[in-house]
Order: C-alpha cells, then structure tokens, then sequence
C-alpha cells in the first residue's frame, strides 16, 4: 500500500484517535480490494440517525454504538469531526411528522442524539436520499462517499463523479479521513460498459422508467457497467432517479452509462470496454409487464396506506401530487404519505402545496421512508407505492398486499381506499 | 488441481485467518435490505435459491453484492449478535462485499483462478485459508482427527 507521509502520519495516530481508527479501517478494504494506493474524498453523504440495525450492539452508550458499527472500533472513540463537506441521509424518523408516522417519543429523542452527534461532527442534516437535489454534486473525476445505492448511479453515471458503493462503515471512515481505495469506479479503466441495454419499449413516464430499471437490474450480471440505447430520447433526472433506484435494487450497478445522454458515452466506442460487450439484451413491453407482474399483488382490494416518493420526491413532484389532490379527500381510514427532502418541504411550504396536500388528508412527509424506518400504519392489511425498490424490499417485511403502480394509480387508490376495480 | 478426495482452488487472501466449515453456494447475489435477517442469520429475499438457509457457521461463497449500500452493515449487525459465516469466499471482490469482509473479519479469500460454482457443491467441507489464499474442499467424507 502505497500511503502519502500525511496518511502515514493520521495512522500513527498524529492527527486523533478517529482519523487513526478511519484511516485503518478504509486501509483494511483497500487491502481487501488489492488497491494500491487511496484517492481524496471531497464529499461524504452519510446514513445517520438511530437506525434499526444499530440495536444489534446491546448498549445505551451512544458513543459505543457509534464506534462499533459505523467506525468498526471495539474502543469507544467518539464522533467528533469530518474531514470533508457531508450530508445525512434518511434517517427512521421524520422530525416534523414523527407521530403521523407511528414513532414513539422515545424514538423520536433517540434519533435526534443521534443527528446531533452528527452534526456537531460537522454533518449537514438534510436527511435524505436525493443529495444531488440538495446541494451536494460532485463534478466529472470527483471523488465522495454514498450511502445511497441509487445516488451513486446518478453521480457517476449523471455526472461523471466517482465513488463505489461500498456502504456505511467505508462511508462513515472515508467522511473522517478523507480517503477511499483508489479502485473500482474511481480508476477510469474500470468504467468501461460490458452490457449493452436496447429499450425497444418506449419508457415516457416514471413508472416506465421504473420498470426499465427494475428489469434492467433482473438481468445484469454482478460486476457489470451496463449501457442504455435505443429509445432513451426522455430520460431525464426526474425517471432516471427512479429508473436507478429500481436497477440497484435488482442488481449491484456502480454506473450505467446512456448513450448520447451521460458524458462518458456520446458513443458507444468511447463507452465499451475494451473487450468487448459481453452479452446484449433487449427491453421491450413484455420485460415491463413482466416487471410489474413481480412487483404488483394481482388482487383488488381495499388499501390502508399509501406512500410516494422514494427516491424522495423533487419539487415539480410534490406540486403535481397537490395539483391532483386539489378539490379531493383522501378515503377515510386510508393514509397518504409523500415524501421529500426537507429543503424541499420547506419550497412546497412557501408554494402552498404543503397545505393543498394535508387539506385533502395526506401528509408530506421529510427526511424516511417506510422501507428505512420500518414503520407503517398498525393493522395495514394492503399498500401501495409507486416506487418498485420500495415495493420489492418491503414485501419480505410484512404479510400485507404490496401494490405497485404509477403516482396517479397510487392517487386514485388513495381516495378510492381500493386498489383495481 | 483436483485431488483423489480434495480440490484446491486458488485466490488473493484478503482478510487471514483458517477456518473450515459446510459451503453454503450462493451462485446467485444476495441483496441487501431484506435479504438476510440480522437476528437469525436466514436469507429472506423472496425467491431466492438460499431462502431460509442460515449463513451462520457456513463458509459463504458468493457471487457478489447488490441492493443497498447498506450491504455490509446487515453482515455487521448479525456479527455482533454472533451471527457470521466461519469464512468468505468472492470469487470476484466488489466493493459491498470488500466492506462486509472487514467488518465481519472472517478469514476471506477472494478473485478466485477457478469457478467454485462448478466445483463446490452445498455441503461440501471447505477450509478457507486466508493467509495462502487457497480453498480446500473436501469432495469425500471429511477426514477427522488423526486420519
């Protein structure tokens, strides 16, 4: 391992205990990985807050908690600094709405220790899933950390940024010190595409763009840079969020090049790998059907809870969603959640699509998710979502009918309370 | 290089260590949310070869991660409530599973010379040495103490 004299000096424990136990944990992976040598991180997004997995550690010392599972130390070091600018994302708890959302009280104050150790270590908390609509892009041959695994297709692929998804305690210890493994989609050479994509279908909506992805990802090898051609003309950031967070639900993408979209693909030549593509497959409307086939109940019924907005909404979203439910109500005993970012909320807030949406009886949600926070309304019997990563994770955790469809479909079956006829 | 009842599959060893234990053969990735239960150690994604099987004890041979960045905390977590695999085997390293064998810290081999897929079977003793990086997998009844 190749280490530059302030590396070596951060892991002689020059420079504090926490950048010592980072620099050695992201050392460890680098070893792992057969990298050679570590690159700079300029941006951090960080999944913070009291996450469910971290009861693992039988503790109520916070700071134990924290050194364990996100900096892998048995020594308790507290959290005190980041090395570079960082961003929370969701967390289980929507601060403002945390009662609408089931969260006990007790929850409610533990997650906030937890935000607030974070942003005394100098953290943003904007606590969310969407960074790129909340100030933090990376440009071309930049490197950051995510913890997010559809992020990480926007920012590479959208672009040209650089970073692996190599989850939270690399995310946590690179935010520290300021270093990942020079390796995987931070070396130029391992970019190249080696599955080519051809959408026959005609993706217009963001529930095509869905689908596209979520069967993209069905039958992407691992270890594979995919590249979308053909009928790509209408992509956009909007259905290439959820295009993305479909396709790294199904499968484990770093990058996914568009021809004639992305940067690093005007051509198919200056995206292909230099051995060539490995297999070519074809997305037509028979792999959409068979997509939401996978993702939806087949069954009517009555549905008790419906939630939008995963990957979190942007603003031209959430105003749709107001400007549909204007003049409507949602059916008694069925509850409609939508959910943004905060900086977001804050800009529906001042348009008025805040109160549009709570008039009619849903609520706009910050800062979760069901899938993250685990939590829906007690005694739900059928959900729906318009969101195929949110519907496919969810579907082991609970007995209910899990429904996938458009926001609109979502919609109607929020003020019908039915979903099919 | 086979043997009469061993085979030896080389790699890179990624973190050391020996340990031995059954195989459990995931040919196909496991995801992250929602695919292994962190208090039992069981596969749950739907659908999956290995759903219901538990990577506790086992010498886990995997294709690679998908899903979640998360990947590697869900191995993490199940690791404090002493749930693990005794070893891990990537035939190719990826970054999700690169971080799921430090946190878990059992002996890894990874960027196998040979497809384990078409060698291992299910049950099949393996012993993982990290230090060497080698696979031995014993194909026979496994030989006991003094053998």
């Amino acid at each position: 391992m190749n280490l530059t004299e302030e590396e070596r000096r951060m892991l002689d424990g020059q420079l504090g205990p926490l950048k010592r136990k980072a620099l050695e944990f992201v050392v460890s992976y680098a070893n792992v990985l057969g990298a050679e040598s570590l690159c700079r991180v300029s941006k951090a997004h960080l999944f913070c807050g009291a996450h469910h997995y971290l009861e693992a550690v039988r503790s109520t010392d916070m700071d134990e908690v924290i050194s364990e599972m996100w900096f892998c130390s048995g020594e308790t070091i507290p959290f005190d600094s980041v090395g570079c600018f960082a961003q929370s994302d969701c967390s289980p708890v929507d601060h403002l709405n945390w009662l609408k959302m089931g969260c006990t009280e007790e929850e409610f104050l533990k997650n906030e220790r937890y935000l607030d150790r974070c942003l005394r270590a100098g953290v943003h908390l904007v606590g969310s899933c969407v960074p790129y609509m909340t100030g933090f892009i990376p440009l071309r041959g930049e490197h950051y950390v995510t913890t997010e695994s559809h992020a990480v297709l926007m920012m590479n692929s959208l672009w040209g940024a650089c970073a692996n998804a190599d989850g939270i305690e690399a995310a946590f210890c690179s935010a520290v010190c300021a270093r990942t493994p020079r390796w995987g989609m931070h070396v130029p050479e391992s970019r190249k595409g080696t599955h080519l994509f051809y959408l026959t279908c005609e993706p217009e909506t963001v529930e095509d763009w869905d689908l596209v992805g979520y069967a993209v990802g069905l039958r992407l090898p691992p270890h594979s840079v995919p590249i979308l051609a053909g009928n790509v003309e209408n992509a956009d950031m909007v259905r290439l969020k959820s295009c993305f967070a479909a396709m790294a639900t199904t499968a484990g993408p770093e990058l996914c090049h568009i021809l004639g979209v992305t940067p690093e693909a005007p051509t198919l030549a200056s995206c292909l790998s230099p051995s060539g593509l490995e297999d070519e497959v074809e997305i037509g409307p028979k792999q959409l059907r068979q997509a939401r086939e996978i993702l939806c109940d087949s069954r009517p019924g009555r549905v008790d809870y419906i939630s939008l907005g995963c990957p979190h909404y942007s603003i031209d979203q959430v105003g749709e969603v107001a400007s549909w439910l204007k003049g409507k109500k949602v059916f008694p005993g069925t509850t409609l959640h939508v959910w943004t970012a905060l900086p977001i909320r804050a800009v529906a807030d001042r348009c008025g699509y805040t109160r549009t949406i709570e008039e009619a009886g849903g609520t706009l949600m910050v800062g979760s998710c069901p899938l993250v926070s685990e939590k829906w309304p007690s005694g739900t019997t059928a959900m729906a979502f318009d969101s195929a990563k949110q519907a496919h994770y969810i579907k082991p955790l609970t007995d209910a009918k899990v429904y996938f469809g458009s926001s609109g479909e979502c919609l109607e079956a929020a003020v019908s309370g039915r979903w099919g006829r | 290089m086979r043997g009469m009842e061993t085979v030896v599959i080389r790699g890179r060893g990624a973190v050391p260590g020996i340990a031995t234990g059954p195989a459990m053969v995931c040919r196909e990735t496991i995801q992250g949310w929602s695919g292994i239960d962190e208090k039992t150690g069981k596969v749950i994604e739907k659908g999956h070869p290995a759903e219901g099987q538990t990577i506790r004890g086992v010498v886990l041979i995997l294709s690679g991660g998908k899903g979640s960045n998360g990947w590697s905390s869900h191995f993490h977590a199940a690791r404090i409530r002493g749930i693990s695999p005794c070893a891990l085997v990537f035939p190719r390293i990826d970054s999700r599973t690169g971080v799921a064998a430090v946190v878990c810290g059992v002996p890894t081999v990874v960027d196998l010379e040979e497809d384990p897929f078409k060698i291992i079977e299910n049950g099949d003793q393996v012993t993982v040495d990290g230090n060497s990086g080698t696979l031995t997998i014993y194909k026979g009844p496994f030989p006991t103490k003094g053998a």
